[in-house]
């Protein structure tokens, strides 16, 4: 390789590098909460993977819905195969951009606003969601949002007869905490 | 636009267990493979009519009263759950164990889901009417065995193979059974086929392999409502437990046919 091109090469890198602020987490936690006239429970999971990248500005988000649990093993049977249908779609996902990416100093908090693709059960939405961005260290940040999730939106039915037991609107809570990228 | 920039998607799990090989631990009369989650409590109850031949006049056999058998499971662990049920006809009591050795994964490294059941039983029927003694504990007890082999086909078609046995220490004639030998052999089948995402379309049928009795014969339907599984089924015998279903005698298919239905319920303890 000629000195030159190994000169632009390691530039490259290095720009690259600078640029790359990428952060990442395979085990942020999601949580959602269905509040029905007679019964309210929880599901979670601990298998969010995220992407946040505040140079280019990309957010990606998904969650394999096999990881979902509720604490009802039968319910949770049920919740895969009938309503969610996880064999054909697997994951919940969220691509999207920050109105504002923050940029943060350690011990900062930042109210932002994600707008992008919600995609579930094989269905995909703009949505907009708001959180909170907190630089937690150097290279580390928590992100912390919620929002509600119509079901009927994304063609998941509710039987009339248990309206009762599950709510069409779904609060959708998620925490993670990514890491810088090396 | 973006997408060279998203993560790669990525199973959390690889080798998934199948889900819902049937809709519940119970399919019509027999158990399944279905298997409990630690510390979960199964609840079902389930009835019998009498026979449909008697038409609208009899309501179709409701008029001639139910056998009724409630059945509690709670699972120890996600492999073991022990249960504890009644039935109605000859008041037994039964115990049992379920045990589920192997389980079907989604990438069929496990092809089927294999489980064992085993139940000890007794008749608490009061018999002072009798001229004779009343029988003893040991005389009122019977036994099953059964081995479940089950493969979910499809997303609609799930079948399972149970060879079962029952032994019963004295077949007495007054006990509301109809065979009079002491071990029955036989295989049960079981299958559903999934009609939308919360109904199947249910059968059974357990021939017998070494007597003369007619063979069960069962076909129903499954529903699924919000944590609740209804099963609604035409069946050629009272007999709600393994004992009874092996020994108690069947009507012909057609004109011997009952209604019946289970309600199946999952509870979670310990939370």
């Amino acid at each position: 390789m000629k000195p030159v091109l190994l000169l632009a090469a390691m530039m490259l890198i290095v720009c690259f590098r600078g640029v790359g602020q990428q952060f990442l987490t395979e085990n942020g936690r999601v949580e959602f909460l269905s509040q029905a006239p007679l019964n309210e429970f929880t599901g979670k999971s601990a298998n969010l993977n995220g992407l946040i990248d505040l140079e280019k500005n990309v957010l990606d988000f998904y969650v394999d819905l096999n990881t979902l649990e509720t604490g009802i093993g039968l319910r949770d049977r049920h919740m895969r195969e009938n309503y969610l249908e996880t064999k054909k779609y697997p994951y919940a996902e969220f691509t999207g951009k920050i109105n504002a990416p923050p940029s943060l100093s350690t011990g900062q908090t930042a109210s932002v606003i994600a707008k992008g693709k919600f995609k579930i059960h094989g269905i995909e939405k703009e949505i907009e969601v708001p959180g909170k961005l907190t630089q937690l260290k150097d290279g580390e940040m928590q992100l912390d949002a919620s929002f509600t999730v119509l079901l009927g939106d994304y063609k998941i039915d509710i039987p009339k007869v248990v309206f009762y037991e599950l709510a069409e609107e779904q609060v959708v809570t998620i925490q993670a905490i990514l890491k810088a990228k090396k | 636009m973006i997408s060279h920039a998203q993560l790669e998607r990525k199973p959390a799990v690889e080798e998934r267990e199948v889900d819902l090989i049937f809709h519940a631990p119970r399919h019509i009369n027999l158990l399944t493979v279905e298997p409990l989650d630690k510390k979960t409590l199964h609840f079902a109850i389930m009835h019998t009519f009498g026979t449909i031949d008697g038409g609208i006049q009899n309501l179709y056999g409701l008029d001639n009263g139910a056998t009724i058998q409630f059945s509690f499971e709670y699972a120890l662990n996600s492999n073991f759950s022990l249960g504890a049920a009644r039935q109605s006809r000859d008041k037994m009591y039964t115990l049992y164990g379920r045990y589920h050795l192997l389980k079907q994964t989604e990438d069929n490294s496990m092809p089927v889901s294999v489980s064992l059941m085993g139940a000890a039983g007794i008749n608490t029927s009061d018999y002072g009417f009798l001229q004779e003694a009343n029988p003893s504990a040991a005389d009122r007890s019977s036994f099953v065995g059964q081995l479940m082999i089950a493969r979910k086909f499809t997303d609609k078609i799930s079948l399972q193979a149970s060879p079962m046995l029952a032994y019963f220490v004295n077949p007495n004639p007054v006990f509301l059974i109809e065979g009079r030998e002491n071990l029955y052999l036989a295989v049960g089948f079981s299958g559903k086929y999934k009609l939308s995402g919360k109904s199947s379309l249910t059968l059974q049928w357990i021939p017998n392999l070494n007597n003369d009795l007619k063979n069960n014969v069962g076909v129903g339907i499954d529903l699924e409502a919000g944590g609740h599984v209804f099963q609604l089924y035409f069946v050629t015998s009272q007999a709600l437990n393994e004992q009874y279903l092996l020994a108690g005698g069947n009507g012909v298919p057609g004109e011997g046919f009952r209604l019946g239905f289970n309600v199946n319920r999952v509870f979670a303890t310990g939370r």
